[in-house]
């Protein structure tokens, strides 16, 4: 009996929805990790159309207007636009770290909490990332990790959580910070996406 | 356990409606932009090849050194 015992294979189904908000993390962490390359803007460039139906389609408006503008942009300039935008010399125009838009003291404390949380979950920075945790890029690809776990509601609730806690709060003021940039061509149109899906995720976390 | 699977339909509902679902050459693009071009590509591409948090089998002593 025991030689034909098969191991417990723990394959999280495959929901599909779920595999295309994986999808969009990955890419929002990339995005706002650092400008995009020349294989990145063609990738969104001909990447399909989102149809979304009645008003819900914000989402899909946003996501085409990025694939417009990722054809219509040299990679250059775009990582350019990054640089000055999000990395900047001295201060940054907008800071990409989601404790600055989480509170106004205490940031410390935030960050002291995440680096718990991510312990936690079993995941560290990078060796290669010189940023501290709550860079939204970091927080993104943490999400596209839990959600990588699997769709059951374990899960999602613990995806709901985390975004709950780093996200919700700290994407509107981050994105619009971006959008209002006089600096901005290709990353509003970046900002402006990523702002329309984590509307959509926040709606959809609610419902558990 | 009725519930369970009742809000899990109409999340997913959400999701589709929102467009999410039928997008599956954007999620396809996006999993493969996760791992940019190597970092010698040309000298405006180079920084920050890699993914922004890397599973870890053990998290490295750093950490507990630098707790704010």
């Amino acid at each position: 009996m025991s030689a034909s015992v098969t191991p417990l294979r723990f394959q999280p189904p495959e929901v599909p929805e779920d595999k295309a908000r994986e999808g969009y993390y990955a890419l929002l962490a990339r995005l706002f990790y650092a400008g995009p390359d020349a294989a990145l803007l063609a990738a969104i460039g001909g990447a399909g159309r989102i149809a979304g139906e009645g008003e819900q389609s914000a989402l899909g408006g946003a996501w085409n207007r990025l694939a417009a503008a990722a054809r219509a942009m040299e990679a250059e300039a775009a990582c350019l636009e990054y640089d000055e935008i999000l990395v900047g010399t001295g201060k940054a125009e907008v800071t990409p770290y989601a404790s600055y838009y989480l509170a106004e003291t205490g940031r410390e404390k935030i960050l002291a909490g995440l680096r718990g949380e991510l312990l936690g979950l079993g995941l560290a920075r990078s060796e290669a990332a010189h940023e501290p945790e709550d860079h939204m890029a970091g927080l993104f690809d943490v999400m596209r990790h839990l959600i990588s776990l699997g769709s059951e509601d374990v899960s999602l609730q613990r995806q709901q959580g985390f975004f709950d806690r780093y996200i919700a709060r700290s994407y509107p003021g981050f994105c619009r910070a971006i959008s209002a940039s006089e600096k901005a061509n290709f990353y509003r149109h970046a900002a402006q996406f990523a702002e329309a899906f984590f509307a959509v995720e926040t709606e959809a976390l609610k419902v558990l | 356990m009725k519930n369970d699977t009742k809000s899990k339909l109409s999340r997913r509902n959400f999701l589709i409606t929102a467009g999410v679902g039928g997008v599956a050459t954007a999620a396809a693009i996006a999993t493969q932009s996760v791992t940019p071009d190597k970092p010698n590509l040309t000298a405006s591409t180079d920084k920050r090849g890699g993914k922004g948090y890397q599973e870890t089998a053990h998290v490295r002593s750093y950490y507990n050194t630098s707790k704010v």
